[in-house]
């Protein structure tokens, strides 16, 4: 059958090279990915029937409560529900959404992380758990900020745009912002994506040295990385002392990226899980350092999911702003289409500064879009119901502990996530990736 | 005084002994430090310390008071994150000598090697001899003063530091320039390399690295033309 319009030349491609000949650059937006790549959607949970016992599903106590860091700190990190805030800068987000996320994590009893940028006093104030990131710009480092916080993270990379810096446009350096970054207002601001003291593993570990001197080795310290040569990185970051290893899969959400970087690099966070926790295996620390996920993590069934292909916890960056409003519209209040050009539902023009909700954004006026107040109450609702739906999943398999989940627990869809995360094929037992190995009816695999 | 030997104790026992005579604002000798690394870490209030001898990695790191002198060399990031107080070394520093300072003055009476002052955001950095590769790369705000020469691509990506060279320059980095000093500027560098006691050769002509800014905005369209993409 030949196609009724070229398959090659399709319009979004023709579209791509009409805006890159207007911009002369590559374009830019906010939020995520948009290829279609294999994700958790792909496996399910094999629930209980005469093999296992269930828990009373709505009854019978499951546990949520997450310690994440306990390698070398003196006081880890202690979660109520395995799901935290991910960074995501002042500047970035608005005032008002960096206090509604601190006021939100604080009323389930989990954290937030300040992002690049420096601490914003907003989400200090209502945080009661903060993780001070450790940036390659170092834009608003502050020693006494990161001793008030609860957890430091080096972030080495992001899902987005691994092996490259942040970006925060004009629009969006107030002089308040600009203050805060020791920046002029108003530029184009381009973060370095290396860090300016340290360049590789060896340095690296003399760096989590100094930081955790500076800290008396009370609080945790976590390695963030991009999903790209999962297996090396993580066990490269827990031989250099990392308390918890951070992995943010190309689903990874954004405020500004190259399209060609969040479309075009990392590997989906689902394949990324399996990879990690054998890495861990292989080196024996499974267990030991804690393992985080990120990137696209939706509701609390995929949350669920990473939690039974090996993770300790997951972190959620665009699923919070949605419970913000993002993408909602506000009958009187939001015009999409005039304020960014497209319907509720479709904007993704978090770079612009625009956000008709008051969360991308530093305009006061759409700021005041934004309760802070009412929004953390979202995202505080929004966190409990994932939490419900991971432990509801989790009794629904006979744990007690949502971190009790585990691979043996699923079942996989498509080949593709079969053999991303070495679980089998549902309704099968076929094992490709133990070659030679005993598989499906006994016979060998070839 | 308080007096410690670095050789008789553990890194942690160092910097805890260090940290509580600096909180009561005690004037600390350190013998024997043997260039280890991450010594004087994160110490946040007024103090005098003296290290004798060559000290390793991020020594005198994310300080926010003290006053330290360093007799040796140094390793990668000395002086890194300072927010105020002083930081002396009387050789040479390796690599990202105060790097990302906020503020308060740093002063290498030797060479410092490459990346110094890279991501500056204030305060003031002043090398006695000769700077690197990529001196001041993406500096934000504060000064750089190397009395000495500088290697190749000073200045790059810079924003509103401005670099003092007293002898040559290699080469500028991407969006930087050389220019002259103003006599205001010729006055500061006289009485500030005299201040610190820094030598600066007979009829030195300064010489001023700054931006060019063409990198301040990455859409070459006005923002009129722009559309949302």
């Amino acid at each position: 059958m030949v196609h009724s319009s070229s398959q090659l030349w399709a319009k979004h491609i023709m579209d791509d090279i009409h805006v890159k000949a207007q911009l002369g650059r590559y374009p830019l937006r906010g939020f995520s990915t948009f290829q279609r790549v294999p994700h958790f959607d792909e496996l399910v949970f094999l629930s209980t029937g005469l093999t296992r016992v269930p828990l009373e599903g709505y009854k019978e106590k499951c546990n949520t409560r997450t310690v994440i860091g306990s390698r070398f700190a003196k006081e880890p990190l202690i979660l109520e529900t395995p799901i935290y805030i991910s960074g995501m800068s002042f500047g970035a987000l608005s005032r008002s959404a960096k206090a509604a996320l601190g006021k939100g994590a604080s009323k389930v009893g989990t954290a937030t992380c300040t992002g690049d940028g420096g601490q914003c006093e907003d989400e200090r104030k209502f945080s009661d758990k903060l993780i001070y990131q450790i940036l390659p710009s170092r834009y608003g480092f502050n020693p006494r900020h990161m001793l008030g916080a609860q957890a430091l993270e080096v972030l080495v990379g992001q899902g987005a745009k691994p092996g490259s810096g942040g970006l925060l446009m004009g629009k969006k350096i107030s002089a308040v912002i600009a203050e805060q970054r020791d920046l002029p207002e108003g530029i184009d601001q381009r973060s370095p994506t290396r860090h300016p003291d340290w360049f590789g593993p060896d340095d690296l570990s003399i760096k989590i040295e100094q930081l955790r001197e500076a800290t008396d080795g009370r609080i945790p310290i976590h390695i963030k990385l991009a999903a790209c040569r999962v297996r090396d990185d993580v066990k490269i970051a827990a031989k250099i002392g990392a308390d918890a290893i951070v992995i943010d899969g190309m689903q990874g959400g954004t405020g500004a990226s190259p399209d060609v970087m969040l479309d075009h690099t990392a590997i989906p966070t689902m394949a990324s899980v399996t990879a990690a926790r054998e890495a861990l295996e292989e080196i024996g620390l499974y267990g030991k350092v804690s393992l985080i996920i990120s990137g696209g993590i939706r509701n609390g069934a995929d949350a669920a999911k990473a939690l039974a292909l090996g993770a300790d916890a997951v972190a959620i960056g665009q699923a919070a702003l949605i419970a913000l409003n993002c993408n909602k519209h506000i009958p009187g209040v939001t015009d999409y289409p005039k304020e960014v050009g497209v319907e509720a539902g479709y904007c993704r023009y978090c770079d612009t500064g625009k956000c008709p909700v008051g969360i991308t954004t530093q305009d006061p006026k759409l700021e005041a879009r934004l309760d802070p107040d009412e929004a953390g109450d979202r995202v505080a609702n929004f966190l409990n119901a994932m939490t419900m739906e991971m432990a509801l999943i989790a009794r629904s398999v006979g744990k007690s502990d949502v971190h009790s989940l585990e691979p043996e627990d699923l079942a996989a869809l498509t080949m593709e996530a079969s053999l991303m995360t070495k679980v089998p094929l549902a309704g099968t037992d076929y094992r490709p990736w133990e070659n030679g190995k005993k598989s499906h009816g006994g016979k060998k695999c070839i | 005084m308080v007096k410690l030997d670095a050789s008789k104790l553990s890194l942690r026992e160092l910097n805890t002994s260090l940290k509580k005579a600096c909180v009561l604002g005690e004037e600390i000798h350190i013998a024997n430090p043997g260039a280890r690394h991450n010594m004087a870490v994160c110490i946040l209030s007024k103090c005098r310390i003296t290290f004798d001898g060559s000290v390793g990695y991020y020594c005198a790191s994310m300080l926010d008071g003290p006053d330290v002198l360093v007799n040796g060399n140094a390793g990668w990031g000395f002086a890194e994150h300072l927010y105020s107080g002083t930081v002396r070394l009387t050789q040479n520093a390796s690599l990202a000598v105060a790097a990302s300072i906020k503020g308060g003055e740093v002063v290498i009476e030797g060479d410092a090697g490459a990346r110094a002052g890279i991501g500056i955001k204030g305060g003031l950095l002043a090398i006695g001899g000769n700077a690197g590769y990529l001196t001041g790369f993406i500096a934000q705000k504060g000064r750089i003063i190397i009395c000495g020469n500088v290697g190749d691509a000073v200045g790059d990506s810079m924003y509103e530091s401005l670099i003092y060279v007293g002898g040559k320059v290699a080469s500028v980095g991407t969006d930087s320039r050389v220019t002259d000093v103003t006599a205001d500027e010729t006055k500061w560098l006289g009485e500030t390399t005299e201040r610190l006691k820094l030598k600066t050769r007979k009829g030195t002509s300064w010489k001023k690295v700054e931006s060019m800014k063409t990198l301040y905005h990455f859409d070459k369209l006005k923002l009129k033309d722009r559309h949302v993409v």
